[in-house]
C-alpha cells in the first residue's frame, strides 16, 4: 500500500517541473543539436580510422592533439633554448648561429671565487644568484612564519573568521605587477609611508635608495602577496587535525605551548614541507613583482636571476641570446631539483 | 580515587537547553554507567564532568571540592574517547607517557608506570609501535592505558566500545569489568547500549532528553522500572506494553486486557475505569500448549504469531494481539510454531508491571517488597 502511495507522490513530483521544462527545452534542444552536429560529422571518419588502425591504437589518436600542443609550446621551446645555449653570436635564427659547445656555460662559470660575484667574468649573473639566494632564504623563512601564525589564528574561534580568511587570501588574486605598483605608491620617496613618518615628526626614508631597505621591502611585498596561498595550505592541514586530539591533550594537562610543539607541529609537518618547497620554487623564480617594485636596484642590490636572464636576452644593447639561454638552463636544473624534492615530499605525505 | 557530586547541572547552547538540572552522587570506587538514546545528553554530561564543556548552571564537586570553574587539565580526571584520540605520530610508549611528561615526572618513574600499565593491558610487545600499526582492540587498550598511568581520581569513558566489532566488544567489556575490580577506581561510563550498562555498572543512570529518568542497580532497573521509558530501554528484547483498563482494584482485582478480563492484583491507588499500561517482559509470558493440562485454565491473552526466531537454546515469538498490539514472547528451548498460528498465553502475575496514564509506575506494594 505504501508502494502505491509512493508511486502517486513521484507522479506528482514529475508533474511539477514538467510545466517548466519546455521553456528550457526550447533553448537547450537546438543548442545541443548544434553542438552535437560537428561531433556527428566526426563520427564516421573516426569509426573508419578505428577500423583501419585497430582499437588498441585509438588512445594515441585522442592523445595526439594535446601532445602536439605541449610539443609546440613546451618541449620545442626547451629544445630551442638548449640549442641557443650552445651557440653564440647576435643572430636570432638558429641556422645563422655558430656552434660554441659549452662556451656560454664556461663564460657564465668563469669565476675567481664563486662566493664573490666581483671576481666573476659575468658578475651580474652571480650577483643575481646571490640576491636570489638571499631573497629566497628570507622569503621562505618569513613566509612560513607568517602563514603559520596566520593559519593558527584563522583556525581559532574568532569573530568574523570567514571575513578574515577571505581578506588574507585576496592579495593572491592580484596580478604581481599590480601588487608592486600598490606598494611602490606606499614606499616611494613621497609615498604613503613617508607621509606617515613625516607627520609623526620623523625623517623621510629613501627605501629604494638603501640596498638593505630595498631587499627588505622586496621580501615583505612578496610575502604579503603570496602568503594567503600558503596560509590556505596550512589552514587545511590544521583543520585535518582531529579535535579530540586537542581534548585528549587537555585531559592530559598539556601546557599550550607543548600542545603546539608536540601535537600541532608534528601533525602539520607534511603540509609545512609542501609550503617550504613551494615557497622555495616560487622564490627562485621571482621576477615580476620585484622588477616592477625596485627595477633590480639600487644598482644591482635586488637584481634576481630571472631579471638577469630577461635583460641579457632582450633589454640590453647587445642582445645575448646564447648567454641568457645558458643561464636559463642553469636555473632550470635548479628548479627541476626543487620540483623533485616537492614530489618526494608530497609522495611521503600520501603514504 | 574520589567521589563525585553533581548539583543542579544545567547546560544550554544558545537558547537550547540540553541538560535540565541533573543531581547525582557517585561514591568512591563506584562504576556508574550513563545510558540513554542518542541525543539524551549523556556524552555532554560526561564532557561537563571532564571539563571539556562548561556548565550553564550548577556545581560539580570532586571529593567535596567544587571544580566547576577549573579547566579540564586541573581536575585530575582521565578520559577514554570514543575515537581513542591517540596521538598518531607518537609510539604507544610516548602516548601513554605524554601526560606524565606534562607532570614533569622523572624519566625512570614514567618508564616504570608505562611498563606496569602495559603489562596489565598486555601491550608490552607493542610499546614501540605507532597507533596505526595496532588493531582496534589494541588501540582501545592504549587509550585505557593512557588513562591508567596517570592514576586519575575518576576514569571517564565515552562510548569506548562502539568502534569495536561485536566479539571484541564482549571481550573488552569483560576486561573493563576486571580492570575495575583490580584497580577499584571510580569510573563513569557512557553508552547507548543497555547490555553494556547492565553488565558493567554498579549503578545505572538512565537519561532521556537531558533529564535523569531513573537511577539504580541494573536489577533494580530491570525489575522495577520507574516509567515506561526505562521499562522499554532496559532489557532485550524489549518489555511488552499493552493497554488495559482497571475493572476492580485491590489484591484480588481485575483488568480488561485485549477484550478479556484477567484477574490480577491492582494497586489500590487505581480506580475502576482507569486506563493503564501493562508491562510484561517477554520471558514472563508462557504459552499454553493445546491439549496440555493447563488447557482447563483460562488463558490471559490470545495472539497470532508473525515470526518465530529459533536461537536453539530459546525461541523468540513475535506476535500480535487481536487489536494489533505487538507482543514478544521468549520461551526456553525449541518450539515450532509457524506464522499465522494463534496461541494462548499466560502472564506471570508477580512480574506484571502496571503504569498509569502518565507512563509512571504504580507501586504494587505486595510485589515491590518481594523484589
Amino acid at each position: 500500500m505504501s508502494g502505491r502511495r509512493d508511486g502517486v507522490s513521484t507522479d506528482a513530483a514529475q508533474n511539477g517541473p514538467a510545466g517548466t521544462v519546455p521553456a528550457a527545452a526550447i533553448v537547450a534542444r537546438p543548442l545541443g543539436a548544434l553542438i552535437a552536429l560537428p561531433l556527428r560529422l566526426l563520427d564516421a571518419p573516426m569509426r573508419a580510422l578505428q577500423r583501419t588502425i585497430g582499437e588498441r591504437r585509438m588512445p594515441y589518436v585522442f592523445l595526439a592533439p594535446n601532445a602536439a600542443f605541449f610539443g609546440v609550446f613546451v618541449f620545442l621551446p626547451i629544445a630551442i633554448n638548449l640549442w641557443f645555449s650552445v651557440t653564440g653570436g647576435p643572430a636570432l635564427f638558429l641556422s645563422e648561429r655558430p656552434y660554441v659547445g659549452a662556451g656560454q656555460y664556461g663564460y657564465l662559470f668563469e669565476c675567481g671565487s664563486f662566493l664573490d660575484p666581483n671576481s666573476c667574468r659575468e658578475d651580474h649573473f652571480w650577483r643575481g644568484v646571490a640576491n636570489t639566494a638571499k631573497f629566497t632564504l628570507f622569503q621562505v623563512v618569513a613566509m612560513v612564519a607568517f602563514s603559520l601564525i596566520t593559519a593558527v589564528v584563522l583556525n581559532m574561534k574568532i569573530r568574523a573568521r570567514g571575513f578574515f580568511r577571505a581578506v588574507y587570501f585576496f592579495p593572491v588574486l592580484l596580478s604581481p605587477v599590480v601588487v608592486a605598483l600598490i606598494w611602490k605608491w606606499i614606499l616611494q620617496r613621497d609615498g604613503l609611508l613617508n607621509a606617515a613618518i613625516t607627520s609623526l615628526g620623523g625623517q623621510k626614508i629613501l627605501f629604494f635608495v638603501d640596498p638593505g631597505w630595498a631587499m627588505f621591502w622586496a621580501v615583505l611585498v612578496s610575502v604579503w602577496a603570496h602568503m594567503g596561498f600558503y596560509t590556505l595550505i596550512l589552514l587545511a592541514g590544521l583543520q585535518a587535525i582531529p579535535a579530540d586530539l586537542y581534548e585528549a591533550a587537555e585531559m592530559d594537562a598539556t601546557p599550550r605551548w607543548r600542545v603546539f610543539r608536540r601535537i600541532t607541529l608534528p601533525m602539520l609537518w607534511p603540509n609545512m614541507v609542501v609550503v617550504i618547497v613551494l615557497a622555495l620554487i616560487k622564490g627562485v623564480q621571482t621576477f615580476d613583482e620585484v622588477f616592477v617594485l625596485t627595477g633590480g636596484g639600487p644598482g644591482t642590490a635586488t637584481l634576481m636571476v630571472v631579471q638577469y636572464i630577461y635583460e641579457t636576452a632582450f633589454s640590453n644593447q647587445v642582445q645575448n641570446f646564447g648567454l641568457a639561454a645558458a643561464a636559463s638552463c642553469v636555473l632550470g636544473v635548479v628548479l627541476f631539483g626543487l620540483t623533485l624534492a616537492q614530489l618526494a615530499a608530497s609522495r611521503r605525505r600520501a603514504t | 580515587m574520589a567521589d563525585l557530586k553533581l548539583v543542579g547541572i544545567t547546560k544550554s547552547y544558545g537558547g537550547l537547553a540540553v541538560i535540565h538540572g541533573i543531581d547525582l552522587a557517585v561514591r568512591d570506587g563506584e562504576f556508574v554507567v550513563f545510558v540513554g538514546p542518542s541525543g539524551c545528553g549523556k556524552s555532554t554530561l560526561l564532557r561537563i564532568i571532564a571539563g571539556l564543556e562548561e556548565v550553564t548552571g550548577g556545581d560539580i564537586l570532586i571529593d567535596g571540592v567544587s571544580v566547576t570553574r577549573l579547566p579540564a587539565s586541573d581536575r585530575g580526571l582521565a578520559m577514554v574517547f570514543q575515537s581513542y584520540a591517540l596521538y598518531p605520530h607518537m609510539s604507544v610508549r610516548k602516548n601513554m607517557g605524554f601526560a606524565l611528561e606534562n607532570m614533569r615526572l622523572p624519566v625512570a618513574e614514567i618508564a616504570s608506570r608505562v611498563e606496569r600499565a602495559a603489562s596489565m593491558l598486555q601491550l608490552t610487545p607493542y610499546l614501540e609501535r605507532k597507533p596505526k600499526a595496532l588493531s582496534g582492540g589494541q588501540r582501545q587498550r592504549v587509550a585505557i592505558g593512557r588513562a591508567i598511568v596517570r592514576d586519575p581520581k575518576i576514569f571517564l569513558f565515552d562510548e569506548p566500545l562502539s568502534n569495536l566489532d561485536a566479539e571484541l566488544r564482549v571481550a573488552t567489556r569483560k576486561e573493563l569489568a576486571a580492570l575495575h575490580a583490580e584497580i577499584g577506581s571510580t569510573m563513569i561510563y557512557v553508552t547507548h547500549d543497555q547490555v553494556e550498562a547492565m553488565t558493567l555498572a554498579d549503578r545505572i543512570v538512565v537519561l532521556r532528553a537531558g533529564r535523569i529518568e531513573q537511577t539504580g542497580t541494573p536489577l533494580d532497573l530491570y525489575n522495577r522500572p520507574a516509567n515506561l521509558f526505562v521499562a522499554g530501554f532496559i532489557g532485550s528484547p524489549r518489555m511488552n506494553t499493552l493497554p488495559a483498563t482497571v475493572v476492580t482494584a485491590g489484591p484480588d482485582g481485575g483488568m480488561m486486557l485485549a477484550g478479556r478480563e484477567i484477574a490480577a492484583a491492582v494497586p489500590d491507588t487505581l480506580k475502576p475505569g482507569d486506563a493503564v499500561t501493562l508491562g510484561i517482559r517477554p520471558e514472563h509470558l508462557a504459552t499454553v500448549i493445546p491439549g496440555d493440562a493447563g488447557r482447563s485454565q483460562a488463558s490471559d491473552l490470545t495472539v497470532t504469531v508473525d515470526l518465530a526466531e529459533q536461537l536453539g537454546s530459546e525461541t523468540y515469538l513475535y506476535a500480535q494481539t487481536a487489536d494489533g498490539n505487538p507482543v514478544t514472547i521468549r520461551q526456553a528451548g525449541q518450539i515450532t510454531i509457524t506464522r499465522g498460528n494463534r496461541i494462548d498465553l499466560l502472564i506471570q502475575r508477580d512480574a506484571l508491571h502496571v503504569f498509569n496514564s502518565a507512563g509512571l509506575r504504580v507501586a504494587q506494594s505486595a510485589t515491590e517488597t518481594l523484589g
